[in-house]
């Protein structure tokens, strides 16, 4: 590894920063109190020094890969390195300070060494429920970021280890369901007494210099990785366009543009070109749109590679303010994130095909398919609100089939089980399977994605929300050398007594038929979500005959689809 | 590099963010404040004004890149 440490000793202190940031995680998950966290585990955690630099991440959520990183360096310039004392925790949701959207909230801790600060513990959540106009906090049709929760800057909820009860209670007052905001807010607080009790030993066993020192060595460590990586892509220029179905509040497609520069040992993003800030809310943040291209980077590069702030250095992003990659106050941007994000992800890794065939993958799902609901439980009587993501398809590769029915590549979150769904929420799960011929046919096949039909539960009224993207035709996931198109999304409702399901927006008049706020169903109702397949890689006709009798056997290929675009036969 | 550092000053009812004329992340406490090509422009950080003329510039320009 270079330098004055031993690369035994630096593998140990790299792996104890590791380390850190994954029991500051595993802390949150068992001790939150909504499934986002103990069940969906979405959530961050990251280490930093004194100056602003990231010396440990744990792999969690991607889609907070940016925003970890940006908003403990840029909290900490804006209130000034010297106004943290110890058993200080700084609370922000702010979109446009460095977040990926309003109901990530992040805690930051500064870790004090002998009364000297040694650097940060942090971690972002996603709290189920933050306020706004629409339950679960994900007002589709949103046009302004008002209407997305309480916006919170920078601001210390704990103050020398006593919590700011009045801050506490501005925030109880403002949110649906304020007891599992107590919950999961301290569930990230406590993780970071957690966190900075494991640094205090570590610098207790090896010392602060040497720690300081193998921090530095790591950064540079990996930097010079990450430049080895990026060397060995053929220097060029690689362009790719794509386009979102709607915004949620007008109905016409929404275009992003990128072009990677790929020049010696450095790259360079640009997404200038893309479209100007739209009305509703699937702007990405500047968090977002820089999380977006570390994710796809990290996707094509050696996973090794030690993830601090050394790994982002030979990499430049421009997102254009004002865009629908970086808005600006007071735009929305809730479905920035869920939306937003698989989609630049995947067009950097599509541009980069040319130059990476071996590595790169078709397109997923790319869409997390929103659904939140909200309601007074019929057998408690308390108010509830859920925020439930579902799986799709994933992109094939050159070597494989993508992988079905996972949940977007920022997310990495788990699909919630049906036994929390129904013994929390009055929802019954009538149907939760496999969509056959939903995956883009390939010689490596998309990966399929799911359907999951809900119904209202007796003696209950339920207000829904979704926020979904590729519903449309035209839209889907899209293949790559030859490789077909993913199956699309689907939300729609089959009101009591009604034979057929209809999109919301025939049911209920809604503007957009993927991206709705506020509607109320009824004892009996139902709704079908349908998670969009994954694109497929290469020409179908070139495809293992083993495999395609496989997917016909198993149901994921139906024989029709196989005989016109694989050109098998059924025996 | 020339330029000098322009801190941020805010009121408290100024809640918006100032980004980066060159690559649109937030400044936020002071700006990098450089002349190119005759014209005064805000960045993140003397780094950035690398980008720009680098970069930004001639693909402004439609100036073809090695």
């Amino acid at each position: 590894m270079g330098g004055g440490i031993d690369p035994v000793t630096l593998a140990i202190v790299n792996n104890a920063f590791v380390n850190i940031c994954r029991e500051m995680g595993i802390t949150m998950m068992r001790t939150a109190f909504s499934p986002i966290f103990n069940e969906g585990l979405d959530f961050s955690c990251v280490l930093f020094d004194r100056h602003g630099n990231m010396i440990g991440q744990a792999e969690f959520c991607p889609a907070q890969i940016a925003a970890s990183l940006f908003i403990v360096r840029w909290t900490v310039e804006e209130l000034g390195v010297d106004s943290f004392e110890e058993g200080d925790v700084v609370l922000h949701n702010d979109p446009y300070r460095g977040g990926a959207h309003i109901p990530e909230h992040s805690v930051i801790r500064p870790v004090f060494f002998d009364g000297e600060l040694f650097g940060f513990v942090a971690n972002v959540g996603h709290l189920a429920e933050i306020g706004g106009k629409a339950v679960g906090s994900f007002a589709a049709d949103a046009t302004e970021v008002f209407q997305e929760g309480l916006r919170i800057p920078p601001v210390k909820i704990v103050s020398r280890d006593r919590p700011n009860m009045d801050l506490w209670r501005l925030i109880m007052a403002n949110h649906r369901t304020p007891r599992n905001t107590w919950g999961d807010l301290n569930a990230q607080i406590g993780s970071l007494r957690v966190a900075e009790r494991s640094v205090q030993l570590l610098l207790e066993r090896y010392g602060r210099d040497l720690v300081e020192e193998a921090a530095e060595e790591l950064m540079d460590y990996s930097e010079r990785w990450m430049r080895t990586e990026i060397r060995a892509i053929p220097d060029g220029r690689y362009a790719f366009t794509a386009r979102m179905e709607d915004d949620g509040v007008v109905e016409r497609p929404v275009t992003f543009h990128v072009e990677v520069t790929v020049d010696g040992d450095r790259l360079i993003v640009d997404w200038t070109g893309t479209d100007p800030q739209v009305r509703g809310p699937i702007n990405a943040t500047y968090g977002v749109t820089a999380g977006a291209t570390y994710n796809a980077i990290f996707h094509l590069t050696d996973q090794s590679i030690p993830k601090n702030s050394g790994v982002y250095r030979p990499i430049s992003i421009i997102a254009p303010p004002g865009s629908a990659v970086n808005v600006v106050y007071p735009g929305p941007s809730v479905g920035g994130n869920t939306e937003t994000h698989p989609k630049l992800a995947d067009m950097v890794i599509a541009a980069l095909a040319q130059a990476l065939p071996g590595r790169v993958a078709a397109a997923e799902g790319g869409t997390a398919c929103n659904f939140l609901f909200g309601g007074f439980h019929p057998r408690t009587g308390d108010y509830y609100a859920n925020y439930h993501l579902e799986g799709g398809g994933w992109g094939a590769k050159d070597y494989d089939d993508g992988n079905d029915a996972i949940i977007v590549k920022n997310g990495n979150c788990r699909n919630t089980p049906v036994e929390i769904f129904e013994t929390r929420y009055p929802l019954r799960t009538i149907e939760y399977s496999l969509i056959p011929d939903s995956g883009g046919p390939g010689r490596m096949r998309g990966g399929l994605g799911t359907r999951r039909i809900l119904r209202v539960e007796p003696s209950t009224e339920v207000t829904v929300n979704a926020l979904f993207d590729r519903t449309k035709p035209g839209f889907g996931a899209w293949g790559l050398a030859g490789g077909g198109t993913g199956g699309r999304a689907a939300i729609m409702v089959r009101r009591k007594g009604d034979a057929e399901f209809r999109t919301f927006s025939e049911a209920f008049g809604t503007v957009s038929p993927s991206k709705f706020t506020n509607i109320l169903l009824e004892e009996g109702d139902e709704v079908l979500i349908d998670s969009p397949g994954g694109g497929g890689y290469g020409d179908p006709r070139a495809r293992d005959r083993e495999r395609v009798a496989r997917d016909v056997y198993e149901g994921f290929v139906s024989p029709e689809r196989a005989r016109d675009l694989y050109g098998w036969e059924c025996p | 590099m020339s330029g000098r550092w322009l801190p941020i000053t805010t009121q408290v009812w100024e809640t918006a963010v100032t980004p980066c004329d060159c690559c649109g992340q937030v400044v936020p406490k002071r700006l990098w404040v450089a002349e190119v090509e005759g014209e005064e422009h805000r960045f993140c950080s003397p780094a950035c004004v690398e980008l720009y003329r680098d970069y930004v510039l001639p693909k402004l320009k439609g100036e073809p890149r090695t």
